[in-house]
């Protein structure tokens, strides 16, 4: 599945069943909802206290004696206990509109936090292959904006939703209580507007997901023309890459004015609505005449009463926009809910034996989900305790999978890993890092101090803890050498180290972690070639004693080793010390032969 | 800003003025219908069919106009705005492709790319209310002046409610805003915290620290939940008092109206439309208060964005670049370099001659000035000192991170340029990159990027290299390129560049193997042309050269 880019038009039972979804995992949101509903409705009933109150004014205070040209005729008394009354209800609406906003807000807002809290759980559970480069950013939308479409729709449109149609509910029943024969009247005069706003409404999604794709290419061919800045300038191809970003901008330009044309017509029909129904309810209500009962009061009233009861359709033409955006959002942010994490928890986990570990790779398959193609085919390897072993092959030849799953950062399709006697896959994860680490040598690290990056490993190791081990690999001159010595701050990504200096944290690190095996993912880039000798040899002391695989590049390191195990398209071709590769004339040998001849003056 | 699309905002002005015209209209027709139709029906027992089509005909026909205004005012705002948007990000965009290498190194990319997106947007949301915010100002005087010259008490009314009710507003802002940003930056620092745990995740995963990242990040997400919860609790003070304040005015006015009729001084119909006017205003207010509450955001970036449009376009380093004699491709004379705003040199004294159709290779130690150095040459930047000549020609770099646009390889490798087919499968051929694109479904015209095929490293990188080609450049610097790719494809291509091309190269790098390739070798120490000459000379004289290129062999022989 992919991390959600849907931009299909939602029909009403996939938004229904989203929001149901999203309500059943939001328990906090969900609990006390009608309270709150009740409490918007109250709140909404201050709306109908004016209408009714003029009517009544007119009706019993001012017109009841029916003959308004006579000086003193109104009952002054009476509009005024009126207004008392109105002001009591007016106030006690307010206190429980602003009530159900409280209560909305702080629930949505602790949701929405649960929300995040299980997301960025769920997405650390899952495997590396969903973590790849190119849906990073996505992952990291979900967390954060994802989640912020759908505050924003707590913030005003959850609210508008609510008292809206608490107030449309309340309208429509003092209308039909005031006389039921003019509120059917208005209601079929009304009526067709549902129509005219689903259609509209309708291309209006429409209209904006493509500005938002539209939106989406032109951020994307500015950020070419920033990235790539050098290559440009140095090709001169400014005004070409220019001109692309222009052609993009233009576009997203006519799409949005072509989505605020629809949008335009969408807002005003209520009103339009609003006149017919007003007319209707004049002409009706003169037809009748005082005859039925109907007063000059009521019908006034019920002018107001039409505009009440059309007035939400203009804020939910407003919000259903933001609603659609939210739904989506959150149909996001449950498809990561959704998609299965990495290789599962044991559900009885099994103790691994104290000590150097032994691994066996039995009959080992793997593919990647989605794909026939075995990555590994049949692996079959007994690594003894202890023992130095370097992974070997091409680009492609699968020995940096084949680490990955002895890391069990992923499970095998068929066959299985054992470490000391136990399936990987019956070890607690969290043992299986205090016994297992696996070092890359392009290695991330913390835009934070070279000691918090160290104690990354191990949090409850002390400074001390991290200066023996820092001597134990034969550092401490290097790290008293920088200015700020462990507390050097390192920059984003460690950006304000070199490469080499980078992986020898990313080396005390691990020894901090004092594991039992230790998996080194070699580096392919080249690092200063003086740096490298410290690093070859804090790396040397940290591997001896431990069962280490190195998944090595530079065939420097394989030669070093215990044992050498050559990959070919997923399959194992030769498995030996180094001398004996090299005398069998066979794919390590040719490696070999490669790497001698680049490395050679 | 309004001034750069008159057109658009014109017609939308005169909607908006349509619009208040109207809104007051209505209250009118609604007033003589009140007093003409519908007391005299019910008081009276009759009324004349032609006043009950003439009150219809007046309510639909306002109503009709009324919306037609609304239609003008916000398509032409909205017209009117994304104009603008388009305007300020082709503004940014031009400095963007004008201003130098130098210019963008001190600018960090993200940075950019928000100036000319989601700073545009946030400048012009400004714009769209601004119409619709001039129409309010017209309803409120229409109505105060209206509501005076129907009643003076009703006036007095009006004059206190309506200021009211924007004070609330100021004053809300006032209070709430500030949560507000706290909110908003505390969000960002919870965003960038994400991406890089993200980023991270298979170190957070080799050391089973999923619980330990989670518990981290969801500390920073309670702080944007705590100060938009202490926002929501202002907010909703003052969404109770923005309903309950015109509320309580409209019961102040049957009140104060039904004292007024009583008096005689005022009609029924009257007090009807005065309510029925407050009715139509109390939206319009509300927005006005969320539009100004807008403007500070909308201010900053703008400021933003001027930012960038108003700084001078540094000069083009390509204006300083001389001629060499011919023969030579590139002749650097006393050239040093200092970046701006700091003190120790970069590259210091480098004098240098690079004889033309001779691959160079450029080695040192991280630091040594080599990337400074390439630039010079390809006049990407200026010396702060000494003089740059530079054959003329096209100028083609490869970096280490092949640089890809979203489009096809065509597009990828021509560039702006106008190559033919022939010529792009060449530099193909040269750059070993034509058998896996006519491997490709759509050879030329695949598309690569985000929306089509990915390539491997590898593959972009041929690409790029190719694009490098095709215009056949007088000087061609190659920045680690070959790295990735493995020692025998890398002397194919070298191989078939000597012989295909004309061109000054220069390879930065640091394998033995590439470096064997090139027919002489610039060592630099310390910003410093340590030595120029063949590999095998320096071997011999420099000691640092030799410390460099033998690491690889020590690290082999196990030091």
């Amino acid at each position: 599945m992919a991390v959600g880019f849907s931009s299909s038009v939602d029909t009403d039972e996939t938004v229904i069943s989203t929001i149901r979804r999203g309500l059943h995992e939001a328990p906090v949101l969900r609990n006390g909802l009608g309270l709150t509903f009740l409490l918007a409705a109250i709140g909404s009933g201050g709306r109908v206290v004016v209408p009714i109150l003029i009517q009544q004014a007119i009706d019993n205070g001012i017109g009841s004696d029916g003959d308004l040209t006579v000086e003193g005729s109104v009952d002054v008394a009476f509009v005024a206990r009126l207004a008392v009354i109105g002001l009591v209800a007016v106030l006690i609406a307010g206190i429980a509109f602003r009530q159900a906003s409280v209560r909305l807000g702080e629930r949505s807002e602790r949701a929405l936090y649960d929300l995040r809290e299980r997301l960025i759980g769920h997405i650390h559970a899952l495997s590396l292959a969903d973590h790849s480069e190119e849906r990073r950013g996505g992952l990291v939308a979900r967390v954060t904006s994802d989640i912020e479409t759908l505050a924003q729709f707590f913030q005003w449109g959850g609210m508008a939703w609510m008292r809206n149609s608490a107030l449309m509910i309340i309208v429509s029943g003092v209308m039909v209580a005031y006389d039921p024969l003019l509120a059917g009247v208005s209601f079929v005069v009304a009526f067709p507007l549902a129509f005219v706003l689903r259609a509209v409404q309708k291309r209006l999604v429409v209209a904006h997901g493509e500005a938002r794709e539209r939106n989406g290419e032109m951020l994307g061919a500015v950020a070419e023309v920033v990235s790539g800045a050098t290559t440009i300038r140095a090709y001169e191809a400014g005004e070409h890459m220019g001109g692309i970003v222009r052609e993009a901008t233009h576009r997203k330009a006519r799409q949005q004015i072509r989505a605020a044309w629809i949008g335009a017509f969408l807002f005003p029909s209520g009103e339009v609505f609003s006149v017919f129904t007003v007319s209707a309810v004049i002409v009706v209500g003169v037809a009748r005449g005082p005859g039925g009962g109907l007063t000059a009061g009521a019908i006034v009233g019920f002018i107001f009463l039409t505009y009440r009861f059309l007035e939400p359709i203009a804020e939910f033409t407003e919000i259903i926009d933001q609603t659609q955006t939210a739904v989506a959002g959150l149909r996001r942010v449950l498809s990561v809910l959704d998609m299965p994490i990495g290789p599962p928890a044991a559900s009885n986990p099994v103790e691994l034996p104290a000590g150097a570990l032994e691994i066996v790779v039995d009959h080992l398959t793997f593919s990647y989900p989605n794909t026939n193609i075995d990555v590994l085919c049949d692996i079959d390897v007994v690594i003894p305790a202890g023992q130095q072993v370097a992974m070997v092959g091409s680009t492609g030849s699968g020995k940096t999978t084949l680490g990955r799953l002895i890391a069990r950062f992923t499970d095998p399709n068929e066959g299985a890993i054992t470490v000391g006697g136990v399936d990987l896959r019956d070890v607690d994860p969290a043992h299986l890092r205090d016994r297992l680490v696996v070092v890359s040598q392009e290695p991330f690290l913390f835009n934070a101090s070279i000691a918090a990056n160290i104690g990354f490993a191990r949090p409850d190791k002390t400074s001390a803890e991290i200066a023996a081990v820092i001597a134990d690999l034969g550092a401490t001159e290097w790290i008293d050498a920088l200015a700020g010595g462990l507390e050097t701050k390192v920059g984003e990504r460690g950006e304000s180290l070199s490469a080499g200096e980078r992986q020898l944290i990313a080396l005390i690190r691990a020894g901090l972690a004092d594991p039992d095996v230790l998996i080194l993912d070699e580096a392919t880039s080249s690092v200063d070639a003086l740096t490298e000798v410290r690093i070859a040899r804090a790396l040397e002391r940290l591997s001896s004693g431990r069962t280490t695989i190195a998944i090595a590049h530079r065939l420097s390191t394989a030669a070093r080793s215990d044992r050498v195990l050559v990959l070919a398209e997923g399959v194992l071709v030769e498995d030996g010390h180094h001398d004996e590769l090299v005398a069998a004339n066979g794919t390590y040998r040719s490696l070999y032969d490669d790497w001698v001849s680049a490395t050679t003056v | 800003m309004l001034s750069l699309h008159p057109k658009s905002f014109g017609l939308s002005f005169a909607g908006a003025g349509v619009f208040a015209l109207a809104t007051v209209a209505s209250s009118f027709a609604i007033r003589w219908v009140i007093d003409n139709v519908i007391l005299p029906r019910f008081d009276e027992g009759e009324v004349g069919v032609g006043a009950v089509v003439t009150g219809v005909v007046m309510i639909i026909g306002i109503g009709v106009v009324r919306a037609v205004g609304v239609v003008f005012r916000r398509a032409f705002a909205s017209a009117g705005m994304w104009q603008v948007a388009e305007t300020y990000t082709n503004q940014v965009v031009d400095r963007l492709v004008r201003q130098p290498v130098s210019w963008h190194r001190q600018h960090a990319d993200g940075d950019l790319v928000a100036r000319a997106g989601v700073d545009t947007e946030t400048t012009v949301s400004v714009i769209a209310p601004i119409p619709f915010a001039s129409s309010t100002v017209v309803m409120i005087v229409v109505s105060t002046i209206w509501l005076f010259i129907t009643d003076v008490p009703l006036g007095i009314v009006a004059i206190i409610v309506f200021p009211l009710v924007v004070v609330t507003n100021v004053v809300y802002e006032r209070s709430v805003s500030s949560h507000y940003t706290r909110a908003q930056e505390q969000l960002g620092v919870f965003s960038a915290a994400v991406h890089e745990s993200f980023e991270g995740v298979q170190l957070v995963k080799a050391y089973g620290a999923q619980a330990r990242e989670t518990t981290r990040l969801a500390v920073l997400a309670d702080d944007v939940r705590a100060s938009r919860v202490e926002a929501i609790g202002r907010r909703s003070w003052f969404d109770a008092l923005t309903d309950m304040i015109p509320a309580l005015a409209n019961i102040g006015l049957v009140l104060l109206g039904a004292i007024r009729v009583n008096s005689g001084d005022v009609t029924v119909g009257e007090f009807s439309s005065v309510i029925f006017l407050f009715t139509l205003l109390v939206l319009p207010l509300r927005l006005i208060g969320y539009a100004l509450s807008e403007l500070p955001r909308s201010m900053a970036a703008w400021v933003r964005i001027q930012a960038v449009v108003t700084e001078p376009v540094l000069p083009d380093p390509l204006d300083s670049v001389g001629r060499p004699e011919a023969g030579l491709g590139v002749v650097l004379d006393g050239v040093g370099f200092t970046h701006a705003g700091s003190a120790a040199p970069v590259l210091r004294d480098v004098n240098l001659r690079l004889a033309h159709s001779t691959i160079t290779a450029l080695v040192g130690p991280t630091g040594s000035g080599k990337s400074t150095l390439a630039d010079l040459m390809l006049g990407l930047t200026a010396p702060t000192t000494g003089t740059v000549a530079l054959a003329a020609g096209a100028r083609s770099i490869v970096l280490q991170e092949a640089f890809l646009v979203a489009g096809t390889v065509r597009e990828n490798i021509s560039f702006g340029g106008t190559p033919t087919d022939d010529e792009i499968w060449n530099a193909l051929h040269l750059a070993a990159g034509d058998e896996f694109v006519r491997a490709l479904r759509d050879q030329l015209d695949t598309v690569v990027g985000e929306r089509g095929v990915s390539l491997s490293g590898g593959q972009r990188q041929r690409v790029a290299l190719a694009r490098a080609l095709v215009r056949k450049p007088t000087i061609l610097v190659l920045d680690d390129t070959t790295s990735a790719l493995d020692p025998s494809t890398e002397a194919i291509i070298l191989e078939r560049l000597r012989s295909a091309l004309d061109a000054t190269v220069v390879l930065i790098a640091s394998r033995p193997s590439t470096i064997a390739l090139a027919d002489d070798v610039v060592f630099m120490a310390n910003g410093k042309v340590a030595a120029h000459g063949t590999h095998e000379h320096l071997l011999r004289t420099e000691a640092g050269y030799r410390e460099i290129v033998e690491a690889f062999e020590s690290d082999r022989a196990g030091f």
